[in-house]
């Protein structure tokens, strides 16, 4: 087997086959594929790199989430300007209907980032040759609805910016198009209990708070429910008026003013 | 007897009982004053004996007093100051960061830091270093202080260019006469600028009271969570303030060419300007009134004028913009 083999069959060998082209084929082509790469230190090296990537890209997906209602808003903002539409017949996000396309959306930034890495190798190393089946891999999909892809290191620009029925789904989600409704709907639980209760953010604040300067928990305490209190008056008002833009930047500024709360009380010495 | 009559004989019976019955008194009252002569006889002596043993309490609980402050109370200390100069060049940067305390900030000599320090226990210490131009101070609790042992003031003289930045949790903080970029931020610390220009004015507090006079040409930045704000001929390219439920003051004019923009979700802000000022002004409440004292010119925008909520206008050149915006508090525009 040479570089140039190895290279295109990298996409395949790395993420597995599809389900029915793995056979004998498919098990010669990996014995090759490791004999030479146990042979090649540059092929050696590229398949070291994607695996890390593919791993710190899993990692990332995870730990850089935003907060769910970040991408509520932002999807209520888009429809509000008239960037997105609902789709004629909507289903819960939680239930795809069998007939889409069979691929997991959510193995598509690891591979997609594995790819452009080959790709750019290649480029820069070798002979120019056609990189291996780009498409299998389009993170785009073919039917609505169109989710929002987690944000990963070089993930490809394609994703949509909205999504449809939040309400069923934290938005920025990735919806999953070939896995069994169970399984997609256990993932979406594990993620949005792995976002953070505000409360319990205002609660270990003001533990922190209790440790480095206890006597200055009260004024904080206070002063945390006065914010709180802001945002929650100016979100009903957000609420009921989503049109009025000064509103929703007062939001922002009632949010600011948590923050500058929380740096406040957990600066160094206050 | 036996020839009186029987009314004279009770009367007579009575006296002699009234009689004995003095008598039995008298008889009682000496016995009484007898024993009382000798209780004060005794009682006579003992003061001397009583003066002796106060006397000795007395001392005893001292000693024993001082003793145990001394063991038990370390922080019966008298206010120890210590000084600290250091040589530095142009624009040194120079930082303070006490829990409890005051800092002050005056101008000194160009190449020299005065930092004098009042500690008001001993369960604190001032930590401090010079890394070439930038010096860093600081107060180091010991476990167990509060604020009434842990609290430092410090009064530094510095170069008038140098950049500052204060911390302090109670303060107050005060500057004034500096032309280096300041940053003070303090929970509850009153915070007071003065006669600064030229430099960055940034100021961050919870509650604490903010006070500006006279700063100009420099940006400046406040941000307050509930502290009320008060400006006072305050003019610059930028002047951004935003407090959540303290008050914004202005006294001014709005300078010429500057971007001033005052936020606040239920403070008031009132801004009292001159006659001859020259700014186009933007105001808004969501929820509160709005109100001002000028016949602004009309402005070309696409900011929808509501009466008695917003207005937009200007006056004299618009040399300046000016955007007072408020959820829920009352926005005034007065003329001085």
């Amino acid at each position: 087997m040479t570089c140039a083999e190895v290279e295109k069959a990298l996409p395949e060998l790395l993420d597995g086959a599809p389900d029915g082209v793995r056979g004998t084929n498919h098990a010669a082509l990996q014995i090759a594929f490791d004999a030479h790469v146990k042979s090649c230190p540059d092929c050696s090296d590229l398949v070291s790199e994607l695996k890390l990537i593919v791993r710190e890209a899993h990692q990332m997906a995870a730990s850089e989430e935003p907060a769910p209602r970040v991408w509520v808003r932002i999807a209520a903002q888009l429809r509000e300007e008239g960037l997105i539409r609902e789709p004629a017949d909507t289903g819960p996000v939680l239930v795809p209907t069998p007939s889409r396309p069979a691929w997991s959306a959510w193995w598509l930034a690891p591979v997609a980032a594995a790819l452009l890495v080959a790709g750019s190798y290649i480029a820069n190393h070798k002979q120019p040759t056609p990189v291996a089946q780009q498409p299998t891999v389009s993170p785009t999909p073919v039917n609505a609805p169109v989710p929002v892809v987690a944000e990963t290191p070089a993930t490809p620009p394609t994703t949509a910016p909205a999504t449809t029925a939040p309400a069923a789904a934290p938005a920025g989600q990735e919806v999953a198009r070939q896995e069994a409704p169970p399984e997609q709907a256990a993932r979406l639980k594990e993620q949005v209990k792995e976002q953070p209760d505000p409360a319990a953010e205002d609660q270990q604040f003001l533990s922190v708070v209790s440790t480095r300067a206890p006597s200055m928990r009260a004024t904080y305490e206070n002063q945390l429910q006065a914010v709180n209190a802001d945002i929650r008056e100016t979100q009903n008002y957000v609420d009921r008026n989503p049109g009025d833009a000064d509103a929703r930047q007062h939001l922002m500024d009632a949010y600011q003013q948590k923050a500058l709360l929380y740096q406040i009380g957990l600066d160094r010495i206050q | 007897m036996a020839g009186l009559p029987s009314a004279q004989r009770s009367a007579n019976r009575g006296a002699n009982q009234l009689g004995a019955h003095q008598l039995g008194a008298h008889q009682r009252g000496a016995n009484q004053r007898s024993v009382n002569q000798r209780a004060s006889q005794s009682a006579n002596l003992q003061p001397a004996n009583r003066k002796r043993s106060t006397v000795v309490t007395l001392v005893l609980a001292t000693c024993l007093s001082s003793g145990l402050s001394s063991v038990l109370a370390p922080q019966a200390f008298a206010e120890a100051t210590k000084e600290f100069r250091y040589t530095v060049g142009p624009h040194a940067n120079i930082s303070v960061d006490t829990q409890y305390g005051a800092i002050s900030v005056k101008p000194g000599s160009d190449n020299q830091v005065v930092v004098t320090a009042i500690l008001k226990s001993n369960n604190v210490e001032v930590d401090q270093q010079q890394m070439g131009n930038r010096i860093e101070i600081a107060s180091h609790l010991l476990r167990g202080t509060d604020q009434p042992t842990g609290q430092v003031d410090y009064e530094l003289l510095i170069p008038p260019d140098a950049t500052v930045t204060l911390r302090s949790a109670t303060g107050p903080l005060s500057a004034e006469r500096l032309q280096g970029d300041l940053t003070m931020e303090g929970a509850e610390a009153a915070v007071s600028v003065r006669q600064v220009e030229n430099c960055h004015v940034h100021v961050r507090t919870m509650r604490g009271p903010i006070t500006l006079i006279d700063v100009r040409n420099g940006h400046v930045e406040i941000s307050s969570i509930s502290g009320d704000i008060h400006l006072k001929s305050v003019t610059g390219p930028l002047v951004q303030v935003s407090s959540g439920r303290g008050t914004i003051f202005y006294d001014g004019d709005f300078g010429s060419g500057g971007d001033y923009r005052f936020t606040t979700h239920n403070g008031d802000i009132e801004a009292l300007v001159p006659t001859d000022v020259s700014a186009g002004f933007r105001a808004h409440s969501v929820l509160g009134k709005v109100q001002h004292d000028f016949p602004l010119k009309p402005r070309h925008s696409r900011f929808t004028e509501e009466v008695g909520r917003s207005f937009i206008g200007s006056t004299g050149q618009a040399s300046s913009e000016v955007v007072l915006r408020s959820f829920s508090g009352r926005i005034r525009l007065k003329q001085r």
